[in-house]
């Protein structure tokens, strides 16, 4: 069997772990990790282990129900534009902020705060969402 | 890379249905999808004076396959247009998808393979074959329709972990251009209901228009005598704060159809030339620290206004992606065509009407209008031909713009820009 990278990254998330590619020739960190690296295109990569501390930029929320079916229990949720530490974006659902508009608000007002991942398993697959420190 | 076209290409037809429900707006209800490609692909062929004889190759784009359960679907329209024996392709780029068919016909018409082009798009987003029927459609739920959507965007780690187009093409956008700019949330808030109300207008105007009510009468006939405590109430609620249900897409069905072909042996009296264009894609995340700023924009519009010899200055009409009203501000600003930070504030001024100084989205945008998946691009360039030619009716630009650009976001993300030039 080939190894998949997405398996590969799914699984890792399920022991804790954030898993990107850097690039060998470049040195850029591609997160989370495809077949190339996003800044120069170069296959040559090696997996590298994201300290998975950023800070949350922006703090908005989805809809309810959800569009896909597997959040449908915990939706509406709130979801955030997240920098890692290693200069990569992500966004992510950002467990235990309500998402009224206060609350919202507040963080709008805050400015970026610390957040660090909260990994999930929804309905069998390890899922990457953060909590804010 | 080659960024001209080797000889000049010329929009020479444009058809366009009612953007609506299949299941209630009276123009289309009833119609199957190959009924609905027809309309609009005889309404452009008719348009160019084009007999169906003399099309070289059919385009013809969907993207939400549930919904028409026509994968190849250029062969089985072909037939319902009398166009037989030609070249013909099935494609997509999400909701870029007429555009890109013009940018691929306008490459085999100026390489000289082709001498016309028909390029139709068409999508239901609202209802699905009722168990296989020919005839029978059935409504579809709003997530599933979007689950089924989302299928264009990171499948591999994005909609899996909870993606949602909401937070991250509008409520993060959002509050990304407040910070940016230092507007406030109240400030914002009256901007995107101002907007709100120009594409309203717009589209009360345009008799294809999915919305043909103003903001206005939409609130009275609510029992708001104020529209602005319309907009504040629980008929618009947050769809991802700060941004609300009516800052945002409204979907439908609907389909749309464009002729490109050589000006030589061209019997239409009015061509609008395609100047030239640009597309970049990407794939999520598409903004890094600053949300107002897609890169793919900024490649997509200078790779466009390169190939056409134009500048921002040049631009009399302009349409952008507003699926998202505040992406549209954004995008409308990296274009060049709004000053940075002043999008709203022109929305508030009524600049950004069909009768102000910088018009936008004139038949209504997606939210007026209405979005249609892989036709709704073809409605842009529709709309922009037919203020080229001065035949936009009541919502007509004064004077008639001469250059128009149509920016579209295709999900994602293909980011396409057209440049039209035309008119006397
Ligand atoms: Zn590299």
């Amino acid at each position: 069997m080939a190894d998949s990278i997405i398996k590969q990254y799914y699984d890792a998330l399920g022991k804790g772990k954030l898993l990107g590619k850097k690039c060998k020739k470049c040195g850029a960190v591609t997160f989370p990790p495809t077949t190339a690296c996003k800044k120069c295109g170069s296959n040559e990569q090696e997996w590298i282990e994201l300290s998975g501390k950023g800070k949350l930029l922006y703090l908005s929320h989805g809809m309810a129900p959800p569009p896909n079916p597997r959040f449908a229990e915990i939706a509406p949720y709130a979801y955030g534009h997240i920098k890692l530490e290693e200069g990569v974006f992500v966004q992510a659902i950002i467990n235990g902020v309500s998402i009224d508009p206060d609350t919202l608000k507040s963080y709008y007002e805050r400015g970026p705060v610390d957040v660090v991942p909260d990994i999930m398993e929804v309905k069998g697959l390890n899922v990457l969402a953060f909590k804010v420190m | 890379m080659g960024s001209k076209l080797r000889e000049p290409v010329y929009i020479l037809g444009v058809g366009c249905t009612r953007f609506g429900n299949l299941l209630e707006t009276p123009e289309i209800m009833g119609l199957s999808l190959h009924e609905l490609a027809a309309q609009a692909a005889q309404e452009a062929m008719a348009d160019a004076q084009v007999d169906p004889k003399e099309i070289d190759a059919v385009f013809l784009g969907n993207v939400t396959y549930p919904t028409s359960l026509l994968p190849a679907t250029y062969s089985q329209v072909a037939d319902w247009l009398g166009i037989q024996y030609k070249a013909g392709v099935h494609f997509d780029a999400a909701c870029s998808t007429t555009n890109v068919g013009i940018t691929m016909a306008a490459t085999g018409i100026a390489a000289g393979v082709y001498d016309k082009v028909l390029v139709v798009g068409l999508e239901s987003t609202l209802s699905q074959p009722k168990y296989l029927s020919p005839y029978e459609r059935t409504t579809i739920p709003t997530e599933e329709m979007w689950l089924w959507t989302d299928h264009c965007v990171g499948q591999a780690y994005s909609v899996p972990q909870g993606y949602d187009i909401f937070p991250t093409y509008n409520g993060i956008n959002a509050l990304g251009y407040c910070r940016k700019y230092g507007i406030s949330l109240d400030e914002l808030e009256h901007g995107l209901f101002e907007l709100c109300r120009t594409r309203r207008l717009h589209g009360s105007l345009n008799s294809k228009a999915i919305r043909q009510e103003t903001l206005e009468q939409e609130a009275k006939r609510m029992g708001f005598d104020d529209p602005w405590e319309f907009w504040n109430s629980r008929f618009n609620p947050h769809v991802a704060w700060p941004s609300r249900l009516y800052s945002v897409v409204t979907p439908a069905d609907g389909a749309s159809a464009i002729v490109v072909g050589r000006r030589e042996g061209a019997s239409v009296s009015q061509p609008v030339e395609l100047k030239g264009f640009g597309i970049s894609v990407m794939d999520l995340p598409w903004y890094g620290d600053d949300p107002t700023v897609m890169p793919i924009d900024t490649h997509s519009f200078k790779k466009a206004y390169d190939m056409a010899n134009i500048t921002a200055k040049d631009i009399d009409y302009l349409h952008v992606h507003d699926c998202s009203h505040i992406m549209s501000i954004c995008v409308a600003e990296e274009s060049g065509y709004l000053p940075k930070g002043q999008g709203l504030k022109f929305a508030e001024e009524g600049r950004l009407r069909f009768d102000g100084d910088k018009p936008m989205s004139t038949h209504g945008g997606r939210h007026a209008f209405g979005h249609a998946w892989a036709a709704s691009a073809g409605s842009d360039t529709y709309e922009a031909v037919k203020q080229i030619r001065g035949m936009a009716d009541a919502r007509q630009i004064k004077p008639f713009p001469k250059t128009a650009v149509i920016h579209t976001h295709g999900y994602a993300m293909i980011s396409t820009v057209l440049v039209l030039n035309g008119g006397n």
